[in-house]
């Protein structure tokens, strides 16, 4: 079976990979585990530890949000709770990591992966990916991304974009600060990544670290605790009657 | 002086509570936000959605300072702003989504309603600002939602400068957040939008809305209180009487 997440290091960048992309790299319990491996490794790495991570999806498609097979309650009511943690859990390493996170949203980056496009410091995307948080259509809470939203555009910008579901393009995402640039095709944006990463690369680590150490503790990044409150809010939800008709209908 | 009425959008029930007094471009009195903190509890109960707009050319030009002229005691203006805080805090209370229409101008206390919105609309050309402290009143009372909606730094330069701004600088710095090029567009992409918005799951919408308000600073609902207490104590004050006196309305 290929690896659900797969780490590759060249130097003093790193890329971490969705690998699902049959399923358009839906966060899955076992993709979830996987990228939580990928950064055991990461952040085990001693001598030389990397400057800079870039978090992309393979295939066409960045991250679809969450995986509909497990989201819609079956045998184990427990499921969507657990993997809504794991998401939770995974966004707030992924913060406190002490390299830059570059996210190249390569495609579609919809709920929680549009979440993930978020957190990363930076994030670059094309101008025809469509990116949102169409949960509030789904009958469903954005719970756990919010807080990562609310830091990324402030509160005004995130209470719009939540409250008004849907997804955008990605020039629009841009413009509301969603992701921090924009190229005008998808064919663009590997070669402004690995410029923007080698720039970054060229920083003093010690300072970079430093940086996103303060920034992170301004802005509250480290409360896991309020993920936590939104991952229980999210899969209560998430379990309701009117959110289970409504995902499984998009299901078929 | 507030006009209420049920709009059917796309088959979504949506509340319009309109500012009514059009002859003084909706300037608000004491009375007219207690019948506007009534109408949004009566309101908000059996619909989907809220729109806020005003009659007339404008959304609303402020406080009426003729009123407040005429109470060198401060009492009238002390009333506005209760007022004023009170109808901000109800709107952002409420569990359904709430978007108002800000169309030609939106002044002083009329900038300030804008803080109970989850979604603002106005166009280009409209002139937005907190130009008091020209009349020794502190905008203070707005601060805790502009700053939730423009950041500390936008905030600071919006609340301390007493010019106006356009519509469009006021999208820029997510003053607003829908731009239509004529002011007589703005309410009904603002009733589109509450259709829009209101046709969603009223049950994610509620709780996402709650969550929101969690997701704001533990001491937001002090500040307000602060905020409000600021600009009170100010009022019926030297420099606000004098300041007041010397306009010629």
């Amino acid at each position: 079976m290929p690896e659900l997440a797969a780490l590759e290091t060249n130097g003093p960048i790193a890329t971490l990979t969705f690998n699902r992309p049959e399923a358009h790299n839906a966060l899955s319990t076992e993709m979830l585990s996987a990228a939580h491996m990928r950064l055991d490794q990461l952040e085990a790495s001693t001598d030389e530890p990397p400057v800079v991570l870039i978090l992309t999806g393979a295939g066409r498609s960045f991250c679809a949000g969450m995986d509909l097979k497990e989201v819609i309650i079956g045998d184990d009511p427990g499921v969507p709770l657990r993997l809504l943690e794991s998401l939770a859990r995974l966004t707030h390493r992924l913060r406190l990591l002490p390299m830059v996170v570059l996210g190249r949203i390569n495609g579609a980056a919809i709920g929680g992966g549009c979440g993930l496009a978020t957190v990363c410091d930076l994030a670059i995307t094309h101008a025809d990916a469509k990116l949102g948080f169409p949960e509030v259509d789904l009958g469903l809470c954005p719970a756990v991304v919010s807080p990562w939203l609310v830091r990324r555009i402030g509160p005004g910008r995130a209470r719009t974009v939540m409250l008004s579901g849907g997804v955008m393009s990605g020039s629009r995402a841009h413009e509301l600060g969603i992701v921090s640039q924009v190229v005008d095709s998808r064919e663009d944006l590997n070669a402004e990544v690995d410029r923007i990463a080698q720039s970054l690369a060229a920083g003093g680590p010690h300072a970079m670290r430093a940086t996103k150490q303060l920034l992170n503790s301004l802005d509250g990044s480290d409360n896991l605790d309020i993920l936590l409150e939104g991952a229980a809010l999210s899969a209560k939800v998430l379990a309701t009657e009117d959110a289970q008709r409504r995902l499984k209908a998009r299901q078929k | 002086m507030i006009a209420t009425s049920t709009q059917t959008v796309a088959g979504t029930s949506v509340a319009l509570i309109e500012l009514n007094r059009p002859d003084q471009r909706n300037a608000l009195t004491p009375e007219m936000l207690r019948e506007l903190v009534e109408a949004i509890d009566a309101q908000a109960t059996n619909h989907r959605a809220l729109v806020l707009a005003g009659r007339g050319r404008v959304f609303c030009a402020g406080f009426d300072l003729k009123l407040c002229k005429a109470a060198p005691d401060g009492s009238v203006m002390r009333e506005l702003l209760t007022g004023l805080s009170k109808a901000c805090t109800t709107l952002r209370a409420l569990p359904i989504p709430v978007v108002i229409a800000a169309h030609g101008a939106a002044i002083a206390g009329g900038c300030a309603l804008l803080g109970g919105a989850d979604l603002v609309i106005t166009n280009t050309d409209a002139k937005l600002g907190y130009p008091v402290t020209k009349i020794g009143v502190s905008p203070a009372v707005s601060a805790p939602f502009l700053w939730q909606a423009v950041g500390f730094g936008a905030a600071r330069e919006r609340l301390l400068l007493p010019e106006l701004i356009s519509g469009r600088r006021a999208h820029e710095i997510g003053l607003a957040h829908e731009l239509v090029d004529d002011r007589n567009d703005v309410l009904d992409r603002a009733l589109q939008r509450a259709g829009e918005l209101g046709a969603k799951p009223p049950g994610a919408i509620a709780a996402t809305k709650a969550w929101l308000a969690r997701l704001e600073p533990a001491e937001q609902q002090q500040r307000i209180h602060e905020a409000l207490e600021t600009s009170l104590s100010l009022t019926g004050g030297e420099e606000e009487q004098r300041l007041l006196a010397a306009l010629n309305l």
